[in-house]
């Protein structure tokens, strides 16, 4: 495994110095907040798909995900539907829920995948349609309102000074930390993305780990929604709709191949960092909706080929 | 050295002795920091490939430059499409390609026709196609790296009529090759490299085998196969029953402990596919296993490295490295099983320390095991990493499809003693060869199989190197006269 | 297998079938489907994605992708609706927004070869920046066409509508410079090996260059065909237009992984037989919502049996070398 420093975790440091220098309102404790509530989720949902890019798939589906498990969430919990008085079990019942959902989504995915031998990207392709759709024809397009107040408030309720939704993504990290760099899953999945015969040959369990890493995504999308439903007050069929990209982007920018194999889970976080980062700083700087989008595409593209140029002068230096 | 019109100078050298530093030379890759060639008298100095394709020096490189997915006649002229104007657009002109394409592909006598695709054809036809796309830059002379690897002995047979062919239409050629017989049959001329140096160099009649072995490796090579202390027993741990799948039929063997059974045939005969099966690599239809006291009917490579068997694949780069991955890594592959403690988690120090253990039995040649990537070993070490990975394993049942494939004459005498010596503590083996001298040197018992089936056995005192290779060409001998 | 080798020449065109399956579905299902009419309105309403996919399978034989279609698609259509609501006649307006097109490919694959970063990163970017541009022109309100555009939509030659003419002009040249042209054979051979390519001599710079080239323009012509029929630009016009191209033409047999596609039939049937289960499910008055779900299972199961077909002619190659 090349180590080679990658030169997105420099960028990160220096985008974030120039915004605090240049952007007003950026360096303060209130955005630093803001931007942690907004990484969180993403970044939780980017380790998952990077999971998948590792084995030299992709993960198309997620946004849809994100949509259905906030549906399927909303009506566990939301005092408009829910069946379950407690509000406190409704929301314990409500998140397994949204996980459990998330999960058969990836099995179903991974299983497409790993033992039918469809291609990745229109299974997933196709995941997206479908999910998408259903998350939409089950609620008619309408939105859940009147959610529990302690999954509202739980983007603002502390615990040992830090946030839930932090703590969550810290534990999510934790845990796909111990999986890919400790575990067995986690060398099987490098040497799956590397190649898949060698490894099969080599005693490893190719379809399981293909199907984990699908479920691993899918369920990390899960918990993803769980955070942005919880601080958005709302199950909504669309949620996450305009995401694929900057979680596909987060995970690539990071340097991950999409040809398998290769990338670290903190060039992802880092990747994940920068282009919140990235919505964050534009946002404040007060550019209006579509001139964000044509500056983020300048950055993402200047970040890249300084990404390029660094790795060269790596290898020339080596 | 010099190399004449009309001739063929071998040149041979262990891995790292410089054959390759010379050809990159002498095809414009790398410039020489002294000295100076000459081509035709006058002088050769090639600033890129390029200048080395203009000048006619044609290189058959061992991996072959070519597009699977186009046909042959797009492969001979991907960038020299004859073309014609037709309403204003320049399109390829079809029927005067596939003209000169047959002129090229009868030079080299390949019997196809030019619009099949490249992937439809066998490697030794495709290897034809890489000299036939040679033989369009008009070249004086062609280099001929390591061509015969993927080729079976009736195809290099085939390349070897070739060569003398081309040598009649006077041009030069260089050939670079381990396999010293092939030297023998096919050299003008050889010429030995060591450490970077030309070690010795003359006309063929002055080299004998012993002598050509003496040069490359500088020093007399006691034995080529390593001698086994320990005899084989007559207890079979090994017994495949009855084995059907979709390309090999009624294959039924047995192995005993400390035993090496060799497997020959033809490319096509179906050794690769019964192992495939046994395996459970490719389908099995019927039939079983028993490995020491268990009777498997179903297969897979995860359930018989944990029963102590594993399983060398003939391609190394596709079926036997992690590409990009370290060394360290690539013989960790089959062990991470072994070393989890209860949470599941890799137990890493004692993995770390016992993969540097087998590549120390192995005598990798390394500097850095877990950061040095397992491509930047030479062939000969990327096979001992390989190896290193199924020894780490502890495995009672080796099976080799073509171990020594492409590998120099020092590393192969270190294989077989690797080999010989895990049988000697009490495992047993199975080893697939197309090279007759490796299995007569190395196994107690030799099965020759053809067309999906056994052909015939024979015990050691039977070893006839004629006899096996009528055997294999299925000439008279039926499997009749096997009892079970 | 009684007919050898009419089973060997179908099992080539699974796809093909696989459409025949599809309209006989839905003809079964609704007699309004199965008339020229409906078919003629499949085509019409097929040919903007069709333009499109051609263009993405150029970038797909390469190993390449195109993120950026559905932007660029956005962007020709409210620059060009601009331009006519401004003045321009429409014949000047339709060149200036291909040339557009262009432009935008050209940006995306000079970033490829110049500065050697992976496709999908560049064409993320330019999917972001176009779909901005976009916004910032129309000021991120639908742009309502003038009717010369609804003419053009609605124009017939010979009693087939101008933009079907065009699909299959596209589709029609495009294979032909794939099957016929130097720069064709060598797209194949790009999209097989980069690596060999620049070893047999290939410009490979000059091949990538061009066909992301090919696939603005492609977009930027799709985008024209499809605002054509529809008369105005909404915001959203284009999203999630470059995964229905991909589909399309990876349904018509075209591998994300390279070296391996054809315009036609493959992409070309792939885009009909997406639009076909879209018009067959208005047409049997499918409930909208359910849209989706049909399409992408019907999409899926496509996907499915073209893969085990695929799967097992691999193992049984194994078999026959």
């Amino acid at each position: 495994m090349t180590k080679s420093p990658n030169i997105i975790l420099y960028l990160c440091l220096v985008y974030y110095l120039a915004a605090a220098l240049v952007t007003p309102g950026f360096f303060t404790v209130n955005n630093t907040w803001n931007l942690l509530y907004n990484l969180m989720p993403l970044l939780i949902v980017a380790v998952g798909q990077m999971l998948v890019i590792l084995t030299a798939g992709i993960d198309l589906s997620v946004t849809a995900i994100i949509a259905v498990t906030s549906v399927v969430g909303g009506y566990i919990m939301s005092a408009d539907y829910s069946p379950v008085d407690s509000s406190s079990l409704a929301i314990a019942l409500g998140i397994l829920g949204m996980v459990i959902t998330g999960g058969i989504i990836g099995l179903i995915n991974g299983i497409s995948v790993a033992k039918l031998k469809m291609p990745a990207f229109m299974v997933t392709l196709t995941g997206l349609m479908f999910f998408g759709g259903f998350a939409v024809w089950l609620t008619k397009s309408q939105n859940i309102y009147n959610l529990p107040a302690g999954l509202v408030d739980m983007p603002y309720t502390s615990f040992l000074g830090l946030p839930l939704p932090i703590w969550t993504g810290l534990l999510v990290l934790g845990l796909i930390y111990l999986v890919l760099n400790k575990s067995l899953l986690g060398e099987w999945i490098y040497a799956v993305g590397v190649n898949p015969k060698t490894s099969r040959i080599s005693g490893v369990n190719v379809d399981l780990t293909i199907i984990m890493v699908y479920m691993l995504s899918g369920v990390t999308a899960a918990i993803g929604s769980v955070l942005y439903t919880a601080r958005l007050e709302t199950g909504s069929p669309v949620m996450g709709q305009n995401l694929l990209l900057d979680v596909i982007g987060a995970v690539v920018i990071g340097g991950t191949s999409l040809f398998g194999g290769k990338g670290l889970l903190q060039w992802t976080v880092a990747g994940a960092f920068f282009m919140a980062m990235l919505d964050n700083s534009l946002n404040l700087a007060g550019l209006s909706y579509f001139l964000i989008m044509i500056v983020k595409g300048v950055i993402i593209l200047s970040a890249a080929m300084l990404n390029v140029w660094g790795e060269r002068k790596v290898i020339w230096s080596a | 050295m010099a190399v004449n019109g009309g001739q063929v100078l071998a040149l041979v050298g262990e891995n790292g002795a410089g054959k390759s530093t010379l050809m990159n030379v002498l095809g414009g890759i790398h410039q020489p920091s002294s000295g100076e060639m000459h081509l035709n008298n006058e002088p050769y100095a090639p600033q890129n490939a390029e200048d080395a394709y203009n000048s006619g020096v044609a290189f058959i490189h061992q991996e072959l430059n070519l597009f699977p997915n186009l046909s042959i006649s797009e492969n001979l002229f991907i960038n020299s499409f004859p073309t014609t104007k037709r309403a204003g657009l320049t399109l390829i002109d079809r029927s005067s390609t596939n003209q000169k394409a047959r002129e090229l592909l009868t030079r080299v006598d390949l019997k196809v026709a030019p619009d099949t695709r490249v992937e439809d054809l066998s490697t030794a036809q495709q290897q034809l196609v890489e000299i036939a796309k040679a033989m369009a830059g008009k070249p004086r002379i062609i280099i001929f790296d390591e061509p015969t690897t993927a080729l079976s002995r009736h195809e290099s047979q085939a390349l070897f009529q070739l060569i003398g062919d081309l040598r009649s239409q006077g041009i030069a050629m260089i050939y670079i090759s381990h396999n010293l017989g092939d030297i023998m049959q096919l050299a003008d001329n050889i010429a030995v490299l060591r450490d970077g140096t030309l070690v010795s160099a003359g006309p063929k009649d002055q080299y004998s085998m012993n002598r050509l072995i003496r040069d490359m490796v500088g020093r007399d090579l006691d034995s080529y196969f390593p001698a086994r202390s320990k005899k084989a027993s007559d207890q079979a741990v090994w017994e495949v029953r009855k084995l059907k799948s979709d390309r090999v039929t009624n294959i039924s063997f047995k192995v005993n402990e400390c035993e090496i059974l060799g497997f020959y045939g033809l490319v096509g005969a179906g050794r690769s596919e019964m192992v495939r099966a046994i395996l459970g690599l490719d389908p099995v239809l019927s039939g079983t296993v028993r490995w020491k006291d268990s009777t498997y009917h179903k297969f897979s490579p995860a359930q018989w490295i944990k029963n102590g068997v594993v399983y060398l694949a003939e391609d190394r780069r596709e079926e036997g490295l992690l590409t990009g991955k370290s060394i360290q890594k690539n013989i960790q592959l089959a062990s991470f099983p072994r070393y989890l403690n209860p949470l599941k988690l890799v137990k890493y120090a004692p993995l770390d320390q016992e993969s540097k253990v087998y590549a120390d039995i192995t005598k990798i040649n390394y500097q850095n095991l877990n950061r040095q990537q397992v491509q930047t070993l030479s062939g000969g070490n990327q096979q001992k990493v390989v190896l290193s990975r199924l020894l780490m394993t502890h495995p009672g049942m080796l099976i080799l499809d073509e171990p020594t494939k492409g590998i120099d004459i020092g590393a192969r005498q270190e294989i077989y003693g690797l080999i010989n010596k895990l049988v000697d503590q009490g495992a047993s083996a199975i080893i697939i060869s197309s090279e007759i001298e490796e299995l007569l040197g190395m196994c107690d018992r030799i099965i020759v199989m053809g067309q999906g089936q056994i052909y015939r056995e024979f015990s050691k005192q039977e070893f006839d190197k004629n006899t096996i290779l009528e055997a294999a060409l299925g000439s008279g001998i039926s499997n009749m006269d096997r009892g079970d | 297998m009684s007919n050898p080798v009419i089973f060997k020449r179908l099992r080539g065109q699974s796809i093909v079938i696989l459409l025949a399956l599809v309209i006989l579905v839905f003809s079964l299902l609704s007699p309004g489907y199965f008339t020229t009419q409906n078919f003629l309105n499949i085509l019409l309403q097929a040919s903007g994605l069709t333009i499109v996919a051609t263009g993405m399978t150029f970038v797909l034989l390469t190993a390449g992708i195109d993120l950026s279609v559905g932007s660029i698609m956005f962007v020709a259509g409210v620059i060009s609706g601009k331009l006519v609501v401004g003045g321009l006649s429409v014949w000047l307006a339709v060149p200036v927004t291909l040339v557009l097109g262009i432009i935008l490919g050209l940006m995306n694959g000079w970033f490829v070869v110049r500065f050697k970063i992976v496709p999908f990163i560049v064409t993320l970017a330019t999917f972001f920046a176009g779909r901005g541009l976009g916004l910032l022109i129309s000021e991120t309100r639908a742009v309502n066409l003038p009717d010369e555009f609804l003419q053009i939509g609605s124009a017939r030659i010979l009693g087939i509508p101008l933009p079907v003419i065009i699909m299959i002009m596209v589709v029609a040249v495009a294979q032909l410079v794939l099957d016929r042209t130097v720069f064709g054979r060598q797209v194949y051979a790009v999209g097989n090996s980069q690596e060999r390519s620049v070893k047999a001599g290939i410009n490979l710079n000059r091949v990538l260059l061009r066909v992301y080239i090919i696939c603005g323009c492609c977009a930027a012509l799709g985008g024209l065909v499809a605002i054509a029929q529809l008369g105005a630009v909404s915001p959203t016009f284009g999203f999630q237009s470059e995964f229905m191209a991909i589909a399309a033409a990876v349904l018509g047999g075209t591998s994300l992984f390279g070296g391996k596609g054809r315009v036609f039939p493959g992409t070309l049937v792939g885009a009909l037989l997406i639009q076909s289960i879209q018009s067959g499910l208005v047409i049997v008055n499918a409930d909208p919502y359910l849209y989706p779900l049909i399409t992408g299972t019907i999409i899926f199961l496509i996907v499915l049996v073209d893969s085990q077909r695929h799967y097992r002619r691999k193992q049984m190659k194994g078999i026959s070398t």
